[in-house]
């Protein structure tokens, strides 16, 4: 155990900027997740045929190991000279984060009590007014519950990435196992779990902030 | 005034849901829209605001043909209440009640007053209530927010889908009553759902009765009652339809045709009731064997006479019979 705190100490730079790598990683996926997967989540509500296929290929998607993932795109980021690295790590994630934010999302908007929508169309509210004023508002916490589920899930997934280098808390764990530095793998892993642990306690802060009072 | 001219609405093909209906809904005037579940009365009003399309026929509000008409700005000029209330539960109080004007781009004084105007309306202390949300508040508050939002922007036709059905007895009683002092003062022309025969007896200028998508029977409430048009009214509106009709009259209407009787001195054990009273309540004290006799005083407090059952029989001959 001292050992352990002894190479913590002694190693606290490399870990900090392995973390602040894990964390871009992650943070940059999560972002770009967002994007896609929310307004397809709201769009899915409209189209239910549509919905299945999207939501089961994202079922697949989350099925498939990460290590296969990486290994399926080496050979086709390489065409463009990406094949190792930040972008594949990335595209993974993103790929991974769809199937809990896009599930979430479109369960969050179809639960929207059908009388509360009933009022706002029969008020004269258009359908992006009903979706922002009220529809989104009231589904904000389940649609955060994905974001964060998402977010822990790739962090603990972005630890893997490091084997087609992309950096991260990955590389500690990795070198540690080949040179048998137990130490090493260890700080590793405390480092991604404490990670995880600190960013859904900060994704939990923020949503208790745009949580609209009246649905807490 | 809202107009109906053969209005059908067709499901899958062939389910007719509602079967050629006209009628006219007057200015002003408060209109029951009555009758068992599936029969269509919720259809029917929804056809109004176009929240279902039209098979055929035409509805017209102010003169206008509502399939022709702006479906945004025609809903948000006309009222839409709903039995579970649909308060929007991120909103305040007030941006719930004024969200029809804030659409329309109110600026924040005229709202505030609004909003302040409303609340007084509906009984409601605005300040109190303002900043709150429609969890904190009870059934019977959020009905009357409900009803409030919908004379936000002061629209001149209301539609109302069982706006007191889920309220308790106690209660919706109470805010039937709240609201037709509101509709006394703002005079607003309504279409009103509701399935329970006592609120449209109590409520409505008019019952429109429908079954099957087709009305039955479209009448003054005393009119339904009295004199059923056939089998289905009759059996609709209940056995006791002729003594639940008498909550229509008071007991003035009977004295001014047949008086009363004499007041004997000799009988001791008397009550005495209002002019105002209803008459089925006259009749239910009188069967309830009360007092000897029944006094009727009026206004001031005078003893005019007092009421028996051949009073009440040559009333109920007069109106029942139509001698």
């Amino acid at each position: 155990m001292t050992d352990f705190l002894n190479y913590v100490q002694r190693e606290w730079g490399t870990i900090f900027s392995y973390t602040l790598e894990h964390l871009q990683l992650v943070g940059i996926a999560i972002v770009i997740a967002i994007l896609i997967g929310v307004p397809l989540g709201i769009y899915l509500t409209t189209n239910k045929y549509l919905a299945e296929t999207i939501l089961q290929v994202a079922s697949i998607i989350i099925t498939i190991p990460s290590i296969a993932l990486f290994g399926i795109m080496i050979p086709v980021l390489s065409m463009i000279g990406q094949g190792i690295g930040f972008l594949p790590a990335l595209i993974a994630l993103v790929l991974y984060s769809q199937l809990p934010i896009i599930r979430n999302t479109y369960t969050a908007i179809q639960n929207v009590d059908p009388n509360i929508r009933d009022a706002a169309k029969g008020i004269g509210m258009t359908t992006f007014q009903r979706l922002t004023k009220v529809e989104i508002p009231n589904a904000l916490p389940l649609i955060m519950a994905g974001v964060r589920t998402a977010t822990v899930l790739n962090i603990g997934i972005g630890a893997i990435a490091a084997f087609i280098g992309s950096g991260g808390l990955g590389v500690l764990i990795n070198s540690g196992i080949s040179r048998g530095n137990s130490n090493m793998v260890l700080a590793g892993a405390v480092f991604v779990s404490l990670l995880a642990l600190v960013a859904d306690f900060i994704l939990k802060f923020i949503q208790a902030r745009i949580t609209p009072k009246g649905i807490k | 005034m809202i107009e109906f001219n053969d209005v059908t609405k067709i499901y899958g093909g062939d389910v007719k849901a509602i079967d050629d209906i006209s009628m006219t809904v007057e200015d002003g005037e408060f209109v029951i829209l009555l009758g068992p579940s599936g029969c269509g009365k919720t259809t029917l009003l929804r056809m109004v605001n176009q929240l279902e399309s039209i098979s055929q026929g035409d509805i017209k509000i102010q003169g206008q043909n509502v399939r022709e008409m702006d479906k945004i700005k025609m809903r948000r000029n006309t009222g839409y209440v709903i039995q579970s209330n649909g308060l929007f539960p991120n909103m305040t109080i007030e941006d719930n009640t004024m969200i029809v004007p804030d659409l329309l781009g109110w600026d924040r004084k005229k709202k505030k007053d609004r909003f302040n105007y409303l609340m007084d309306l509906v009984g409601l202390n605005p300040d109190d209530y303002r900043k709150r949300f429609p969890h904190e508040l009870s059934g019977g508050q959020q009905q009357r927010v409900g009803v409030a939002r919908a004379m936000a922007a002061d629209p001149p036709v209301m539609l109302m889908d069982e706006p007191f059905g889920a309220l308790d007895p106690i209660i919706r009683e109470k805010v039937q009553d709240e609201f037709l002092a509101i509709q006394k003062e703002v005079k607003k022309t309504i279409l009103f759902v509701s399935h329970d025969i006592d609120e449209a007896v109590r409520m409505g200028d008019k019952i429109a009765l429908l079954r099957d998508g087709k009305v039955q029977q479209f009448d003054r409430p005393s009119e339904l009652l009295i004199r059923p048009n056939n089998d289905f009214v009759s059996d609709f509106v209940g056995k006791d339809r002729v003594l639940r009709s008498m909550s229509l009259y008071s007991v003035e209407d009977l004295v001014t045709t047949f008086g009363l009787k004499n007041k004997e001195d000799t009988i001791t054990d008397t009550k005495e009731i209002s002019i105002d009273t209803s008459l089925r309540i006259a009749i239910s004290m009188l069967l309830n064997q009360e007092a000897d006799q029944l006094v009727i005083v009026d206004r001031q407090g005078q003893a005019k006479g007092s009421l028996t059952f051949d009073l009440i029989e040559k009333f109920l001959h007069q109106e029942v019979k139509g001698a």
